[in-house]
């Protein structure tokens, strides 16, 4: 469906959509090299969306992925920029992802407490946290983290190596933030089925009311659905500037927060398949930016696809609770 | 003040038609998506036939069409509104970049110039900023007026309000639920798109890669600032749009205050507004519609 969408969309450039999809396809799966590609763009993807399914559950709708994302980046990029070439690897490490996981925590958690406290919608506060976040990242890339070297650039010194998260696989990017989305798949996966916590999030989700007479501390809960997703995302920066780019700028590739929100949904919020739909939200994007390299083809063609199949999805749900039956109208012809 | 006016009306078409999506019970966070559409196909339309009125129609027109996949996805299947809206902003902003790359930078053919209203434009003060606009801006104040009236003063109005607070009762009553939710949802596409065509057609006639930056979401916060009311909407779209003024009055007067502080302005005010807002709806407990954001299953009791 959503497929055939974007082939339509297509087509109204006089191109083949099938030689569009074939590139993407070997952009993304076509050889080790593009898929280990893949799975650099699945990092981000699999970090953020095992946080934000937690908190969809519990209907708490965190939109504000991209906002926690930057803010966790420039946190973590705070510590690396402030450290000495000689320290030791593994403390910086550390503190930088410490640092990624409470920047973005404290991000989600502010509109967290303004739901709690004065019922005011999380929706729209997440949304507008994002385009602040966003002018916070601006203010210091064009001032005092500006490298003077980087000829008016809004970029900053690279990172030094005891700052830079190790590569996995030799001649790949993939870096170590690839076992911190299997640690945080697992965690979320445990913490939903296996404990209190998770059963509580999921009665809160489905009633609230009942959920308040059932004794379960609402507010507790919320915080914490809130502070993990936005935690998540905010290491998902940190992996990605400390992994990928290795210095701080302007495009650090917070879209991913976006696109977080459509993997989470098309893993129906469960953990391990939103990691596998991670994966291949991760194909199309890394074939995304084959195609726009090679063919020319705009980038946005991955966005038209990501919400058709979204679009797809959701509509498909009601057949999934619903049954279809199709009446005929009473004709007169109709025999007896 | 005149260009406040302008800025404004980029935000208060689409506040209108988000009101009137959610009067019904439909939550449309597409309204980024809707605009960017609209923004995009009415520059293209406004260069293509080098009539910025057509444009303006045509960008229109595309919003209301995008705003019908989300009403077929979220009251005929009944998805998910939230993540339904979302996932037309994606689009939205996916789609124009994808067919706007080649138009990036290009500047509107011929601009829609301002018309004096005869009388009117003469009152001091208030004449030059108000009535000596073009033509949408004058749209824009028919459409929050007639708006008022059909949704305090009509019947439809009446219909309208009785499907969003309580879809099964007026459903009992005869009322269309999905219909009304269908028509309402419709004109705020509409309106959506014509905020958007406004912003490509007038107030930065040229195209840039999503270009309404944000635009939408500020209209949905705008929407709980007026209560839900097409003229609170006024007072709203205008305060925003004499920031966003002054805000480029500051940036050109060569102030010290660093750009992206001042960028920053109008996304930290609305979090402010809307909390203020949020605030004062509870207290007079006039709060959003009751079935807002709820699909209405006709079988299920």
């Amino acid at each position: 469906m959503g497929l055939i969408a974007g082939g339509i969309a297509i087509i109204f450039t006089r191109t083949n959509p099938l030689t569009v999809y074939h590139a993407i396809l070997v952009g993304a799966f076509g050889s080790t090299y593009n898929f280990s590609e893949t799975l650099v763009a699945a990092i981000p993807l699999i970090l953020i969306s095992a946080g934000l399914l937690l908190a969809f559950k519990m209907k708490f709708w965190n939109i504000g992925a991209y906002g926690q994302y930057i803010i966790g980046a420039m946190c973590s990029s705070y510590i690396a920029l402030h450290v000495s070439q000689q320290s030791s690897s593994v403390l910086v490490l550390s503190l930088m992802v410490l640092a990624g996981l409470i920047g973005g925590a404290v991000w989600a958690t502010i509109s967290a407490l303004l739901k709690l406290f004065w019922e005011v919608n999380e929706v729209i506060s997440t949304l507008l946290l994002n385009y602040i976040a966003l002018y916070i990242l601006d203010f210091f890339m064009h001032g005092p983290w500006r490298d003077p070297a980087s000829h008016g650039f809004p970029l900053s010194k690279p990172f030094p190596a005891c700052a830079q998260l190790p590569i996995l696989l030799h001649r790949t990017r993939i870096h170590l933030g690839l076992v911190f989305g299997v640690i945080a798949t697992i965690v979320i996966y445990i913490l939903i089925k296996k404990t209190r916590f998770g059963y509580e999030n999921e009665v809160i989700g489905e009633n609230p009311t009942a959920a308040k007479y059932a004794g379960i501390n609402v507010f507790r809960n919320t915080l914490i659905a809130a502070g993990i997703s936005g935690g998540l995302a905010g290491l998902a920066g940190m992996a990605q500037v400390s992994g990928i780019i290795h210095m701080i700028q302007m495009e650090i590739n917070a879209d991913y927060g976006y696109t977080a929100i459509i993997v989470s949904w098309l893993g129906a919020l469960n953990p391990i398949a939103s990691f596998f739909v991670a994966i291949i939200l991760g194909g199309l994007e890394a074939g995304g930016y084959q195609i726009q390299m090679t063919m020319n083809v705009p980038f946005g063609i991955v966005g038209v696809i990501e919400s058709s199949i979204l679009f797809a999805l959701l509509g498909g749900e009601l057949f999934k609770t619903h049954k279809l039956v199709l009446r005929r109208k009473k004709s007169h012809r109709q025999i007896q | 003040m005149a260009s406040s006016v302008r800025s404004g009306t980029i935000l208060l078409f689409p506040t209108i038609g988000e009101i009137f999506a959610e009067r019904s019970g439909i939550l449309n966070l597409g309204i980024e998506g809707m605009m960017v559409i609209g923004a995009f196909f009415g520059f293209v339309a406004g260069n293509l036939t080098k009539n910025p009125y057509l444009g303006f129609t045509v960008g229109m027109l595309a919003g209301g069409l995008a705003s019908l996949i989300f009403a077929f996805i979220s009251i005929t299947l009944k998805g998910n509104q939230i993540v339904a809206g979302l996932a037309l902003t994606i689009f939205g902003l996916g789609i124009t970049n994808f067919y706007g790359q080649k138009w990036i930078n290009t500047k509107l053919a011929v601009p829609a110039h301002s018309v004096a209203i005869p009388g009117l434009a003469n009152i001091p003060v208030i004449g030059p900023v108000f009535f000596n606009q073009d033509v949408f801006v004058y749209f824009s104040y028919i459409v929050a007026i007639a708006f008022w009236v059909i949704l305090f003063r009509t019947k439809s109005g009446v219909y309208l309000r009785a499907v969003g607070e309580n879809a099964r009762a007026a459903d009992a009553m005869g009322i269309s639920v999905d219909r009304t939710r269908y028509f309402w949802t419709f004109v705020g596409g509409l309106l959506a798109g014509a905020g958007g065509a406004y912003l490509t057609i007038v107030y930065a006639p040229f195209w840039l890669d999503g270009i309404t930056s944000g635009r939408g979401w500020i209209a949905v916060a705008l929407v709980i600032f007026a209560m839900w009311n097409p003229l609170y909407a006024i007072i709203g779209a205008y305060l925003f749009g004499g920031i966003n003024s002054l805000q480029f009055q500051l940036q050109a007067s060569g102030t010290t205050i660093p750009s992206s502080l001042l960028s920053m302005q109008p996304y930290l005010l609305t979090l402010i507004v809307v909390i203020v807002a949020t605030f004062i709806v509870r207290a007079k407990h006039i709060g959003a519609p009751r079935e807002l954001g709820l699909p209405f299953f006709r079988e299920e009791r």
